[in-house]
């Protein structure tokens, strides 16, 4: 295997063998480490992104901007050289400071930070779900604590609730808080006109887009939701001499004529929500792989995980502010209008408009983070989907798996090439906002 | 202000039609506390999913008796002493069905000797109960080589395969209980229960994989080729890699899938319960599969071709307004959860409708606290719709399992239905100016005596009403005796069985509101409660 070439299995991530009974003591070495804490509870949240119905990906992504700001956070108060994101990110404050003459563990710390927050973000998850948090927290909890001097024990777990809780504060007033509807809204009026989005599914609960609002979120590093504009999309036409049609005919060719390679490529990006992490888990997963694979210390992967989390969350703000300003059809609604009204695309069409692809918004954004920290030609094997018998996959570069993420919707029959191509380009502007934040725990 | 937004979305999908367009409304009157029926589905996390109810006659009277599962309590069950055309009424009986961890359960006359016995699958070992007579019942794992296993069951289908003298009892099973911190993607196997080699009780089971968290299936002969397939119907909040399933069942050889290649389409789901009848009346079974939100409804996606038909289905729920996915009254605008689902024609004018138990999962801030129970009559255009609120069954309870049955024989559907962590109800079908009726029971010599998997038509007219006999199906629970059929304003009717093995009665006309023994080879004989 080339040496550079990670491998990502995430499913392979544990907890170190320790024993599983409450209370019992360990020894120091045999507790799980504030690493194994961010690694174990990230596996759980991984979980909860997926069987949580209220998310969809922009959903998701805001819960991974706050989880890793939260454990960035936590980390980082008086912890030099690593730099609060306080006054960096709009309206944060910093997070009360521990008390300099109290011991606190990290491990117990970080522990607290992700009971205190996924009871929080994840708290309309299902029976499954709350009792999978509820088993994380008594059962990691112990095994955390165990040896530690009690007094320890409850100032770390004070300092990372009030972290969690400062953090869960500043989330409130972001516009994207509260989901109702599953992100449905229960009245809209879609544009008759044509070339613009009308649904594409028989479910009933998706006549109306997902989440129209989402682009006023309040933005993280981005100084604003439209601060990563596009041209306009391809002028809409149903002329057969048009650039519209051409662009109609290349994603009905590709679907009709796929290659195994491109099935393969199509499925493996396909990230569907409530059957996946969708697209910023799944971004998500590569990334604490990688910092999983290298044995990272606990200040770089929140610092990595907070970078993530802060571009992906931009990415759908300001991808779904142009998606709303443009307002475009899918190409299952025009090739069955005017091509073949038997086809179909490979993939589920999501039920929004098209211009410009999340996803590919989505991993221009995470491309350009990722290479940030870890470099140009950085070699790895995504095997993030492996539980779901889809085969691992092999890349030069994250952006080389950007690309492929973004064409495997052209591949799927559910986006058309420009929206794929700007959305990239969107995605790299958006991107650089997150690389320009001062956080400093890499060094 | 919530409510105001519903309607409005609910105008702009599917302009519902004016009481006077409606078809016949039936009325049921709640007779719950009145019916002698006290039971309570219990339990926390393992008994989240279940509750399944059991309609059988157990002492050969005639009347429906009911079964109920009672999840970490014990199960009941109830002898119905209803007089016919009466108000409901039931007796506490025991029975030796009085198990604890049930989930539900499922009639089928194992051995064939006349007497229903009971499979009732549970949060721990499965055990067949074999039917004694007068309402008793008594344990017969060990005596029919019946491996109960130890999992949390959750569906049942059985069928008898050709030249088989025992039936196959296919078995769902649901998450890995012991995993607590993380039971997505630990489906357990599902068991496929097949005669012994000697034709004597059971061989020990085969796992069914991949297993995908079943909570219901079905032996269904999808394509009308005489062989029966296993449908299965998953739960996509736990399987990794799963799908919608249908297996081919040939005797002697290993299941097999149906795959892409055949037809078969890709289909991700919270799939919970599944019915089944002919609504598009291309003479093929359809199939309604309870979900979370929109819930499906599945006709052939393309016609046969030469006598033959490809096993791909597409939903027509959306087109024919039987999406059920969001509460229709009671003001809750989030989505709704769907268990068991069951067709009968609740109003007797010869057209199957539709029943959902609807309830939350527990505490699922996502989905609908206040998630009333579907009634959905179909019209003469195959489009359904909703009245549950007005026949008087609009319950908000948490339900789950349920049955529709004629308890009190007077050619009248009645409705029990479970609920979680709350008294079980029952309704009593009161509708005046329904259509006439007939119902039916076949029967055959031994072995699959109650003719598992062959079919009933009730012939009006040019209209042919064509009904599989099955076990399976529903939300963990399953029910034997008078198969219930609508005719509408016809006096008579012609009657016809066809037979597991494709022999085809002869037809015979009935007269109308009426019970009729189908003995195979024989006129059928009226019976008189």
């Amino acid at each position: 295997m080339d040496p550079l070439r990670r491998h990502i299995v995430l499913a392979g991530l544990v907890v170190p063998a320790v024993a599983a009974l409450p209370g019992l003591s360990l020894a120091e070495d045999q507790r799980p480490s504030p690493e194994d804490v961010i690694s174990t509870w990230y596996r759980l949240i991984f979980e909860l992104i997926r069987h949580t119905p209220t998310y969809s990906p922009p959903v998701a992504s805001r819960a991974f901007a706050y989880l890793g700001i939260t454990t960035y956070e936590a980390l980082a108060q008086g912890k030099e050289p690593m730099v609060s994101l306080a006054g960096q990110l709009p309206g944060l404050t910093a997070p009360p400071a521990p008390d300099p003459n109290a011991a606190c563990d990290e491990a117990v710390l970080l522990h607290a930070v992700y009971v205190e927050a996924t009871k929080n973000y994840f708290g309309n998850t299902g029976p499954s779900g709350q009792r999978a948090m509820q088993a994380m927290a008594t059962k990691l909890g112990a095994k955390v604590s165990a040896g530690l001097p009690q007094a320890t024990i409850d100032n770390s777990l004070a300092q990372g609730k009030v972290v969690a809780d400062h953090i869960l504060a500043w989330s409130q007033g972001d516009g994207g808080a509260v989901i109702e509807n599953m992100g449905f809204p229960l009245t809209f009026t879609p544009n008759k006109e044509p070339g613009h989005w009308k649904p594409t599914s028989t479910i009933a609960q998706q006549q109306a887009p997902l989440l129209p609002g989402w682009g006023k979120n309040r933005p993280f590093a981005m100084p604003s939701a439209d601060a990563c504009p596009l041209p306009p999309p391809t002028a809409f036409s149903e002329d057969k001499d048009s650039q519209f049609y051409a662009e109609a005919m290349e994603v009905y060719e590709a679907v009709r004529n796929l290659t195994p390679e491109q099935t393969a490529i199509a499925r493996f990006w396909s990230d569907d929500p409530m059957l996946s992490t969708t697209p910023p888990g799944h971004w998500a997963q590569i990334a604490l792989a990688l910092l999983e694979d290298e044995n990272a210390p606990a200040g770089r992967r929140a610092e990595v995980m907070a970078r993530l989390g802060i571009t992906v969350a931009d990415a759908f703000i300001a991808c779904w502010q142009s998606k709303y300003e443009y307002d475009t059809i899918r190409p299952v609604s025009y090739i069955k209008k005017n091509i073949d009204k038997t086809w179909e695309p490979l993939l589920i069409t999501p039920p929004f408009p098209e211009y410009p692809s999340g996803h590919s918004t989505q991993s221009g954004a995470t491309a350009t983070v990722l290479t940030a920290i870890w470099g140009d030609n950085f070699a790895f094997t995504d095997g993030s989907h492996t539980d779901d018998n889809l085969p691992e996959r092999s890349f030069k570069s994250f952006w080389e798996a950007a690309n492929e993420a973004g064409i495997s919707r052209l591949y799927g029959g559910i986006h058309f090439r420009p929206a794929i191509e700007q959305g990239l380009e969107q995605g790299r502007c958006v991107g650089a906002f997150a690389v320009a934040l001062k956080m400093g725990a890499q060094a | 202000m919530r409510r105001l937004a519903v309607t409005l979305i609910a105008l702009a999908l599917a302009p519902p039609a004016s009481a006077a367009d409606l078809p016949l409304v039936p009325q049921f009157t709640e007779e719950t506390a009145t019916a002698g029926i006290d039971s309570t589905y219990t339990g926390e996390w393992e008994y989240m999913v279940g509750g399944g109810a059991a309609v059988l006659d157990c002492n050969d009277d005639g009347f429906p008796d009911l079964f109920l599962a009672g999840g970490e309590g014990k199960a009941g069950f109830w002898k119905n002493v209803s007089a016919r055309g009466g108000a409901l009424q039931f007796e506490k009986t025991d029975s030796g069905l009085e198990l604890d961890h049930v989930t539900g359960a499922y009639p089928v006359d194992i051995d064939s000797d006349g007497i229903m016995d009971l499979v009732l699958l549970r949060v721990g070992e499965n055990v067949v109960m074999k039917g004694q007579g007068q309402c008793r019942f008594t344990r017969a794992n060990e005596d029919w080589g019946f491996d109960g296993g130890d999992a949390w069951s959750t569906a049942l289908a059985a069928t008898w395969e050709k030249g088989q003298a025992w039936p196959t009892i296919a078995i769902g099973n649901y998450i890995d209980r012991t995993k607590d911190e993380f039971p997505w993607g630990s489906c357990t196997p599902n068991w496929l229960h097949r005669p012994a080699a000697d034709g004597k009780g059971f061989a020990p089971p085969e796992p069914l994989k991949p297993s995908f968290c079943s909570l219901s299936m079905l032996f269904t002969d999808w394509n009308r080729s005489g062989t029966p397939s296993l449908r299965v119907t998953n739960d996509r909040e736990y399987y990794k890699g799963g799908q919608e399933q249908m297996w081919k069942m040939v005797a002697g050889q290993p299941p097999a899938l149906y795959t892409k290649d055949e037809g078969w389409k890709y289909l991700r789901i919270w799939g919970m319960g599944i019915a089944s009848t002919d609504v598009n009346g291309d003479g093929y079974p359809d199939y309604f599969l309870s979900s979370m939100a929109d819930n499906k409804l599945q006709t052939l996606a393309a016609p046969p071709q030469d006598g033959k038909v490809k096993p791909g289905f597409i939903d027509v729920a959306f087109a024919r307004g039987a999406t059920a996915h969001r509460p229709y009254t009671g003001g809750d605008v989030r989505p709704s959860t769907a268990w068991h689902v069951q067709f009968e024609d609740v109003n007797n004018d010869g057209l199957s409708d539709l029943f959902i138990a609807k309830g939350n999962v527990s505490d699922m801030p996502d989905f609908a606290a206040s998630d009333p129970n579907n009634l959905l009559l179909q019209d003469g255009e195959g489009k359904f719709h909703e009245v549950g609120d007005l026949a008087g069954v609009a319950s908000m309870a948490v339900s789950r399992g349920a049955a529709l049955a004629d308890f009190n024989l007077d050619g009248l559907v009645d409705l029990v239905v479970v609920n979680r962590h709350s008294p079980a109800q029952i309704w009593r079908n009161t509708t005046t100016g329904a259509g006439h009726w007939l119902e039916l029971k076949p029967s055959q010599e031994a072995p699959n005596r109650d003719a598992i998997n062959g079919w009933i038509e009730v012939r009006t007219g040019d209209r042919i009403q064509s009904r599989e006999l099955t076990v399976g199906g529903g939300h963990v629970g399953g029910q034997s005796g008078w198969w219930h059929a609508g005719i509408g304003p016809a006096d008579s009717a012609e009657v016809r069985v066809i037979w597991p093995d494709g022999t085809a009665d002869d037809w015979q006309t009935v007269a109308a509101d009426g019970f009729y023994r189908l003995e195979r080879g024989k006129a059928a004989e009226q019976w008189t409660p």
